[in-house]
């Protein structure tokens, strides 16, 4: 809704009612009236089961589940701080900075998109998994029957374990496929690869033959574009 | 007769004058093969939209004698139109085993070609070549109806220049 002062206060009222069902709610909104609540495992199905229910909330639909790796959190591949006068290519180092592990949060987050489409209000849960326990969330396939996919696509590409789900095997990768290529520890070109062999006349796996290599793009982030707004001020030359 | 976009022989030109023409078997039998390139309907990713435009009635692909078909039993051509994938190959393969001989491949795209945008993934097969054999690579992401059309043109004539064998 926009007030009269030309502000948007998409999503207040709903952290408000979640606030007065749950006042211990980890919820927050953004600048765009997303709506994000962050909680933990043991309380994701009690609190699925009035969200789904409760005609104050009455999300009757399941519109995604995803999840996010933090393996990777706060690493880069490439620094490109700063160009150099010899050329591109000596610009870029790569480094492994220390991880930084989101706040509270272990490795994988399991991300729930909630819709209602009675009260057209939307919801994204945030399900933190602590880093000491295996990644294992209840499923939600009892409140949602959109989640029975939706959870076998995670389990298939996080290696997500959804307790309570009736069929909980792979969906997309390869029949016989084994680790889950979404982790940020797995190998961008995986480890095996198909050709045709004419002698024993089938399609067969072998080890990959391409090395691995970083597909980060490398940019200069700090090159005179983004330097020097003050147009009076003389910009040192890089060339 | 003036329908046809390929013109025929020049053995068989006089046809219409002399009442009577003489050719060796080998351009008869390739002027066949060329008028009726039917391909497996094979379309993987979004090239097969380009394919289908090709098929469509601008660009019309029947007036070449190129009739899509459901069946890898009725076609002499596969276009291998889109991504192939590790989990696609092997059906990709039975397929072609199932095309009656004689039969020719068109690789249609980057992706086919050599697995393009998706080489370095861990799913995707690095060129269709890797699993059948190729006879056309038509280059682009995805090609124009335009450039396929080219392809097949192309095929027809690398088909016009084989020896045609009898039995």
């Amino acid at each position: 809704m926009v007030m009269t002062d030309g502000s948007v206060d998409e999503g207040q009222e709903l952290c408000e009612a979640v606030r007065a069902r749950w006042p211990e709610a980890r919820v927050s909104r953004s600048a765009r009236g997303e709506v994000t609540w962050s909680l933990t495992p043991d309380t994701l199905l009690s609190v699925a089961r009035v969200l789904q229910g409760d005609p104050r909330f009455s999300f009757e639909q399941l519109m995604d589940v995803t999840a996010v790796d933090y393996l990777a959190y706060g690493k880069e591949d490439w620094v490109t701080e700063t160009a150099t006068a010899t050329g591109f290519s000596r610009a870029r180092v790569a480094v492994q900075a220390p991880a930084v592990h989101p706040p509270m949060g272990g490795r994988f987050e399991v991300v729930y998109h909630l819709l209602s489409v009675s009260r057209n209000e939307r919801l994204r849960l945030k399900v933190v998994l602590s880093p000491d326990c295996p990644p294992l969330v209840p499923s939600l396939t009892g409140i949602w029957a959109s989640a029975d996919w939706f959870e076998r696509e995670v389990f298939d590409l996080f290696g997500i374990l959804f307790e309570g789900h009736p069929d909980l095997r792979r969906i997309l990768t390869d029949y016989g496929f084994i680790g889950h290529p979404f982790r940020k520890d797995f190998p961008l070109s995986g480890e095996v690869e198909v050709r045709y062999d004419p002698e024993s006349r089938r399609v067969v796996y072998e080890p990959v033959s391409i090395t691995p290599r970083t597909l980060v793009p490398r940019v200069i982030r700090n090159d005179a574009r983004y330097q020097n707004t003050d147009p009076g001020k003389k910009e040192p030359s890089h060339d | 007769m003036g329908m046809s976009a390929e013109p025929l022989p020049p053995p068989l030109a006089g046809f219409g004058s002399q009442g009577y023409a003489t050719t060796t078997l080998d351009a008869l039998i390739n002027w066949a093969r060329t008028g009726s390139l039917w391909p497996m309907t094979f379309g993987l990713a979004c090239c097969a939209v380009e394919m289908m435009h090709a098929g469509a009635s601008r660009y019309d692909l029947d007036q070449f004698g190129v009739i899509f078909r459901p069946s890898p039993r009725q076609s002499d051509v596969m276009i291998v139109a889109g991504t192939l994938v590790n989990k696609m190959a092997p059906a990709l393969r039975r397929l072609y085993d199932l095309m009656p001989e004689p039969k020719w491949v068109i690789s249609m795209g980057s992706c086919a070609n050599g697995g393009g945008y998706y080489h370095y993934s861990y799913s995707v097969v690095r060129g269709c070549d890797r699993i059948i054999p190729v006879d056309v690579y038509v280059p682009g992401c995805p090609p124009t109806a335009e450039a396929l059309i080219y392809g097949i043109l192309q095929l027809q004539r690398k088909i016009r220049r084989q020896k045609a064998p009898i039995g």
